[in-house]
């Protein structure tokens, strides 16, 4: 935000004497069909805290290449060569995130902003994209708030939400034999959706929640929480812990032992990101939702090398949901032949894709959730592990039509 | 308040005068006051307007936590749940009756000032770290009502779509910098208040009290009684702030029942200078431009930062940045004071 500096000095000292002037009214009028001459795409995520890992600074990186990407693609007949990218950081506040968005919209004429975790700070920027007129791609945030009863004309929700997870694990793993389950849950928003959700996908499945034993959060110490599920003898303990929580449960679900008494741990959100930093021993065999694996086909990999070398390190699906993201507004616009927002929504709406990310991609109109396919994934065990970060092992696809809340369950009106 | 004013005339006797007053109406303080009302009107063309608006709510907020810290000697580290109570509150009417904001925001003040009553009559029976951890228990109570309570707050969502509804003037309702000004007055009204209550008599028996309560008590005051009122007043003009905040961001989150926004306050206060009042908007001022500036500088460390000028502060300008610039005037204009006689 540095760029405005000039601009920001000229009106402070013009302001005073102006004062009855107009203020510092929108954007000024545009002049063609580019707003500013230019594309602004804005990345607001998690640059210091326990998600930068997930997303931060490599969702950066992630956006930067769907720009190299589609320059290339088009070259000269891109609708403007002027694309550039800026970022913030939302520290995963509601309070920063929200004014982070109209500083972005405002002061750095975003046209759209991407990412944005913790789905309170999502639902902020989602009413400031809304306010603002401008695009909202939200791809870190696991809320079904956004596609639901909070859902608007300028907002979409690209990678995965609560419902996709719960749906795709609680499903599986029970058609897999794990038909008992107890359920562990923090205590707040996304932990008490998940156990819902959860707990419809099993039952919907043939299995049954015996108990649901909510959490505090954030907690340390998990052994309670396990021994008083584990006594009830279940096929599986369900995790709806994330981050930090999770290593931590997972860690003491290894050591006392309870796999060895025949119970299975599903989890019901986890990055790589996470097995990465706990260590593949310490998961092998819980099986989880994915939106995407870079090691899942050779088209994934095929990127995943790329941001390797750009990173030096591999990407989430965050990573890469972000880079579609983007990619895809930027089609968007150039078959608009404008960045003006309701002809990019009206572009993007029913919109199907296929790219790196989007498998069987579709752009649902009526609550603008982007439905693909999704995948189960289980962790290998350390001796199945042939390189770094190649940790899981895709046992089924689920279709992109099953694997995410219907629309008429939504409860979204536009 | 009538009735304690007349009590505290009635008392004359000599009060360890509080900062500031060294330079008691000397036409320093009248320029000071001019500059700073100038700052005021002026903030929203040198800052961004919404930054602009959330460094005047810190501001009051800061001052209200003063009064307690500075004047009563009374370290709350719970009025998060004054601010983010008053924001939900102030929410609440928003959305439900959208009535114009002033209005909302009142309502939110009353709020907080209401569970205030309780909260101080409770919590001044302990003195020091001992008032400080049951302010912090009452606010985190109140945190867990707001996150448990999802059907009315929005639990971990928060409470969105806050209308800034203002007489179906538009620019206002829109526009963050002509809501600033719409906003302003009732920001001044609150330190206005802050101001008088401090050099009130009743202030000046706050002051009494902090320096030495036995004595206090010993001429006749009713020490728990006068703490509690500086208790809701403060709580009072926090409400303010944070209904205001609630209306400017239009949506109320967890955060602002937290304790690190008891923290925050805490650390604009000290930096500013516990005791000086105008010191708060101070420190509110610097903190809130430096988590601007580090949030989209793309440096990681914010903590370490705000947390190393903490110390910084602490261990070298123990009267904070606005009590070490006011003791630096007092001094000189006292020396040359002195020169001339």
């Amino acid at each position: 935000m540095k760029r405005n500096t000039a601009a920001k000095v000229a009106v402070a000292s013009a302001g005073a004497m102006l004062l009855a002037a107009c203020g510092q009214g929108g954007p000024g009028a545009d002049s063609g069909a580019i707003s500013d001459d230019s594309i602004v795409l804005a990345v607001l995520n998690d640059q210091s805290g326990v998600y930068k890992d997930l997303s931060g600074p490599n969702s950066v990186k992630a956006v930067e290449m769907a720009i190299a990407d589609f320059k290339e693609e088009h070259g000269d007949d891109a609708v403007t060569d002027n694309i550039e990218v800026v970022s913030a950081d939302h520290q995963n506040e509601p309070d920063v995130a929200n004014t982070k968005a109209q500083e972005l919209y405002d002061r750095e004429n975003a046209d759209v902003i991407l990412d944005v975790p913790t789905s309170s700070a999502a639902l902020a920027v989602a009413n400031q994209a809304k306010t603002k007129k401008k695009l909202f791609l939200n791809v870190g945030a696991a809320t079904t708030e956004l596609t639901g009863a909070q859902c608007n004309k300028y907002t979409f929700h690209w990678a995965y939400d609560t419902y996709m997870l719960a749906n795709g694990t609680g499903t599986a793993v029970t058609e897999g034999g794990g038909k008992n389950w107890q359920i562990i849950y923090p205590d707040y928003a996304f932990g008490q959706d998940m156990e819902k959700s959860f707990t419809a996908a099993v039952e919907g499945a043939g299995g049954s929640v015996d108990g649901s034993i909510a959490t505090p959060f954030p907690n340390d110490n998990f052994a309670t929480f396990l021994t008083k599920a584990a006594a009830k003898d279940p096929d599986v303990i369900g995790t709806m812990q994330a981050g930090g929580d999770l290593i931590n449960l997972v860690k003491q679900f290894n050591e006392g032992g309870y796999a060895d008494r025949g119970i299975s741990l599903a989890v019901g959100l986890m990055f790589i990101t996470d097995i990465h930093s706990l260590g593949v021993e310490q998961f092998a065999g819980t099986q989880f939702t994915e939106a995407w694996y870079w090691n899942m086909d050779d088209e994934a990999r095929a990127w995943a090398d790329r941001f390797l070398e750009e990173t030096g390190t591999r990407p989430s699906f965050a990573h890469a949901a972000n880079y579609s993201a983007a990619l895809q507004y930027l089609e968007a616009v150039q078959r608009a032949e404008t960045d003006e927002s309701d002809a990019v929504v009206e572009e993007l709406e029913g919109l199907q894709a296929e790219d790196v990310f989007l498998r069987n991609g579709e752009v649902r109109a009526e609550d603008h959730r982007v439905i693909h396919d999704a995948y189960l994934a289980k962790v290998k065990s350390p001796d199945e592990v042939e390189e770094d970060w190649d940790y899981e092992e895709i046992v089924a696809t689920i279709p992109a039509a099953d694997a995410f809340r219907p629309v008429e369950e939504s409860g979204c009106e536009m | 308040m009538s009735n304690l004013t007349t009590d505290a005339d009635t008392a004359h006797f000599d009060l360890p005068s509080d900062r500031g007053e060294g330079h008691g109406r000397s036409p320093l303080r009248w320029l000071l006051l001019a500059a700073g009302l100038a700052v005021a009107v002026a903030l929203p063309w040198f800052v961004y307007p919404p930054i602009a608006m959330d460094i005047l709510c810190w501001a009051l907020f800061a001052i209200a936590l003063d009064i307690l810290l500075g004047y009563c000697g009374l370290l709350s580290f719970g009025h998060a749940a004054f601010w983010g109570g008053s924001a939900y509150a102030t929410g609440l009417v928003a959305v439900h009756y959208g009535v114009p904001f002033p209005l909302a925001v009142l309502a939110g003040m009353l709020f907080a000032m209401t569970i205030a009553v309780p909260i101080g009559y409770l919590s001044v029976r302990a003195t020091g770290i001992y008032f400080a951890m049951v302010t912090l228990a009452f606010a985190q109570m109140i945190y867990f009502i707001a996150n448990q309570w999802r059907d009315v707050t929005g639990g971990e969502n928060g409470l969105q779509a806050v209308p800034k509804t203002f007489f179906g003037i538009e620019a206002v309702e829109t526009e963050a910098f002509y809501f600033y000004y719409a906003a302003l007055p009732m920001i001044l009204l609150g330190m206005w208040a802050a101001w008088r209550i401090v050099h009130s008599p009743f202030g000046r028996v706050l002051v009494a009290i902090r320096d030495n309560s036995p004595r206090a008590r010993a001429l006749g005051y009713d020490v728990e009684r006068y703490k509690v009122i500086a208790f809701v007043l403060s709580a009072g003009l926090a409400g303010l702030a944070g209904g205001l905040f609630a209306i400017s961001h239009g949506f109320v989150s967890l955060q602002e029942v937290n304790w690190t926004t008891s923290g925050k306050v805490v650390l604009m206060t000290v930096l500013g200078g516990i005791g000086t009042l105008w010191g708060g908007a101070v420190g509110a001022g610097f903190i809130v431009q430096l988590e601007d500036y580090m949030a989209s500088s793309g440096f990681e460390g914010i903590g370490i930062v705000t947390g190393s000028v903490f110390v910084i502060v602490v261990l070298l300008f123990r009267r904070g940045i606005w009590g070490t610039v006011a003791h630096l005037v007092s001094s000189r204009s006292t020396r040359s004071a002195g020169r001339r006689g």
